[in-house]
């Protein structure tokens, strides 16, 4: 069975220790055994920006979509026997100590192909020609119910083909899959070395993930009209978040360093100018 | 044969009511001679749970599983009395279930040919070749119907589920409770109890959660869960939360059954053997707990012959051992903590005779493991008979400024026997009123009736 798992910052984290917290060994395991597929850092949410389109209107937004804390920092992609064989992974990953991990099983559709990775494959050796984003779906049923009421904005809950397929042409959508629900999720921690396994996902809030693009864009203005065009933006809210570049190889304590100080800069254009570029592209 | 078949229609004594409510069709069946009524009520105590989880192992469905079990038994009850018991019902049942889950697989359009080489081959090959399932081990050593009920336990108990459910779906698939049953168990609508099931099993489809006893590095931490579900079942069935009975001895009956189990499966694990240990204890006195008219007797006024002496003495000699086991690691766990309250009354010869600075003594400790409001009024009533009764009334007096027993008879039921024991009539009376009209079950209600006018 294949899991994502998210990792989120935790209400009570463990103290940071270089020795318990390097990611090195545990990237290195999972890719002897052959059961990691694909795994991205996000940036932090400063860099976040939301899309949402009501009444035909495109909405861009600074920020993530949730005002929580939890906000998701990064997730690997795992194939694995079961959900103890992915539940004994995430706890052995640090943010299972510094945070907490969210594992969350793929939506199967009946005509899924028995063995088709979620992850293509030769993803990894594939050139960056552009900047990678993470598209998150989030969903937010009432506020779809709604939005449908309203403003006849029907939300658009099947999967989304025809987007799918132009990205694909364009070379804008690397992969992308459906989650299963909250209910089918399981939190994951590590405090004083004992696993601690809950029902649920590690954040109450009534929106969720509830599935991921990875693109490929020139830009964030590129990314957001990438973004507008999926059908869950009428209903949902999307949230864009660029790739942290991420060698699990380098110094991992001068890396954790670099990284601290790199939170405070901002990357991405500001919500106002992404919207400025792209009035100014379709005047 | 002897009697008469047709006008027998009373239920053999000490028989489950539970246990037959949802396997023997109600209506128009035909009457079945006492002798095949027990052979299918103990056929069902001692094969349902295997026959479940045999069918879940080998079709990889728990609904599928659940409806072939449930069919099987509903034709012993129509062919048994026809035919005669067969030599070995286990098998019997296992068989017919296996043919119906078949049947069922093959309606919702699975080829024929898939279903039958998907069950030969899990059932002959078994796991997913990584290390052995502990309950094969268990299996080896103990014979054949260990390994899946053990496994259904685990699954049932998995973390991943919420705790309510882990109870609910253990009653269910492994006690083989109908689902109005728990749901009355736990105060809550059969509409809302049938959802939780359902959801729990489609949880443990869609997130994978395996069926199968966790390997042994991860079952230290898997334990604790089982332990707790299995001490919630006969909690339940130690003091029934709703209902006109005052216990669930099958409830309680069951929890033991299961618990064996686990302590076949980790015998040096303390904890476990003293939770063992623990609901014997508490399980021995059932007859002396109950009067006449099924009216709740309490501990001081017991008939102490009529504890059941062979549990007491395994319960004390479970205790000793796990004692010795826990030899290494020090500490008293919650379980032995509270075993070894429950010994002390069992080693008492007379109620007055009991050692309650000892019992104190051990609350005290009990109380270092967590905030349980129970476990303070316990405590509370402790320290009022180890040193009267104004200790239990000002420590009482807290508990209620707390609010966290709100709503809970047996706080006021417990002000109003130590302000009676102080000598304070009217003060007692207020207060006994107060936990009638708060009292969850009918024989609780008269006990608490009893006392009132008592005081009069």
């Amino acid at each position: 069975m294949e899991y994502a798992l998210f990792y989120a910052a935790g209400t009570d984290p463990q103290p940071y220790d270089p020795a318990e917290d390097d990611i090195a060994d545990w990237v290195a395991d999972l890719e002897a055994r052959g059961v990691i597929e694909y795994g991205v850092r996000l940036r932090p949410e400063q860099d976040a920006t939301t899309v949402r389109v009501r009444r035909g209107e495109l909405l861009v937004t600074d920020g993530p979509f949730t005002e929580s804390k939890e906000s998701v920092g990064g997730f690997d992609i795992i194939d694995v026997a079961d959900l103890d064989e992915a539940i004994e992974i995430a706890s052995r990953h640090p943010a299972a100590r510094l945070g907490q991990v969210e594992v969350r099983p793929f939506m199967q559709w009946p005509d899924a192909v028995p063995g088709q990775r979620v992850v293509p494959a030769g993803l990894e050796e594939r050139p960056v020609r552009g900047q990678r984003y993470f598209l998150a779906v989030v969903s937010d049923p009432a506020a779809r119910e709604e939005a449908t009421d309203v403003a006849g904005d029907a939300g658009d809950d099947d999967y989304p083909e025809a987007w799918v397929q132009e990205m694909r042409t364009r070379g804008a959508r690397l992969f992308g899959e459906v989650l299963r629900p909250p209910a089918d999720t399981t939190g994951v921690r590590r405090r004083d070395g004992r696993v601690i396994v809950t029902d649920g996902p590690f954040s109450e809030a009534k929106e969720w993930i509830a599935g991921f693009d990875l693109l490929e864009a020139r830009d964030l203005a590129d990314a957001v009209e990438i973004a507008a065009k999926h059908p869950m933006a009428r209903g949902g809210t999307l949230e864009l978040r660029p790739l942290w570049e991420f060698d699990p190889s380098t110094d991992h304590v001068a890396r954790t360093a670099a990284e601290a100080a790199d939170r405070d800069r901002r990357l991405e254009p500001s919500a106002d100018e992404v919207l400025a570029t792209l009035a100014g592209a379709t005047r | 044969m002897i009697g008469n078949a047709f006008e027998d229609r009373e239920e053999p004594p000490g028989a489950s009511r539970s246990a037959s409510s949802n396997v023997f069709p109600t209506g128009g069946r035909q009457a079945a001679a006492p002798e095949i009524d027990a052979a299918l009520r103990t056929a069902f105590e001692g094969e349902w749970a295997r026959v479940v989880a045999t069918l879940i192992r080998v079709t990889g469905d728990w609904d599928v599983a659940e409806e072939a079990a449930a069919g099987a038994f509903e034709r012993a009850a129509v062919t048994w009395p026809r035919d005669g018991v067969p030599r070995t019902p286990g098998a019997w049942l296992t068989t017919t279930a296996r043919n119906l889950a078949l049947d069922r697989l093959r309606r919702r359009g699975v080829e024929a040919e898939k279903v039958k080489e998907w069950i030969v081959e899990r059932e002959f090959e078994g796991g997913t070749g990584g290390p052995p399932d502990p309950a094969d081990v268990i299996a080896d050593r103990d014979g054949p119907g260990w390994d899946d009920r053990l496994r259904l336990v685990f699954t049932c108990a998995h973390p991943a589920l919420p705790m309510e459910a882990r109870v609910a779906l253990t009653l269910r698939t492994v006690g083989g409770l109908e689902t109005g049953e728990i749901a009355r168990a736990f105060l809550v609508p059969e509409a809302t109890m049938a959802q939780r099931l359902v959801r729990a099993k489609r949880k443990i489809r869609n997130a994978g959660i395996p069926y199968r006893v966790p390997p042994p590095d991860a079952l230290p931490e898997r334990l604790g869960g089982v332990l707790a579900v299995l001490y919630l079942i006969a909690n339940e069935g130690y003091l029934a939360s709703s209902g006109d009975r005052l216990q669930r001895l099958d409830l309680a009956a069951e929890a033991i059954r299961l618990t064996r189990l686990v302590t076949q499966l980790v015998p040096d694990d303390p904890e476990a053997r003293a939770l063992l240990a623990l609901l014997l204890l508490q399980h021995a006195r059932r007859d002396a707990r109950a009067g006449a008219d099924g009216e709740l007797v309490p501990l001081d006024a017991q008939d102490r012959s009529r504890w059941d002496a062979a549990e007491i003495a395994e319960g004390l000699r479970l205790l000793e051992t796990s004692a010795r086991v826990a030899h290494r690691t020090p500490d008293r766990g919650p379980y032995r903590l509270q075993a070894e309250i429950q010994a002390v009354h069992a080693r008492a010869a007379t109620s007055a005779a009991t050692d309650w600075a000892q019992i104190a003594a051990r609350y005290d400790e009990l109380a270092g493991f967590g905030h349980s409001p129970i476990v303070e009024l316990n405590r509370a009533i402790a320290h009022g008979f180890a040193e009267g009764p104004q200790a239990a009334l000002t420590a009482l007096a807290a508990l209620e400024a707390s609010g966290s027993l709100d709503g809970y008879h047996l706080l006021p039921a417990a002000q109003a026997d130590f302000l009676r024991r102080a000598g304070e009539a009217d003060a007692a009376a207020a207060r006994y009123r107060e936990a009638i009209a708060l009292a969850r079950t009918a024989p609780e209600r008269r006990y608490l009736e009893r006392r009132l006018a008592e005081l009069a």
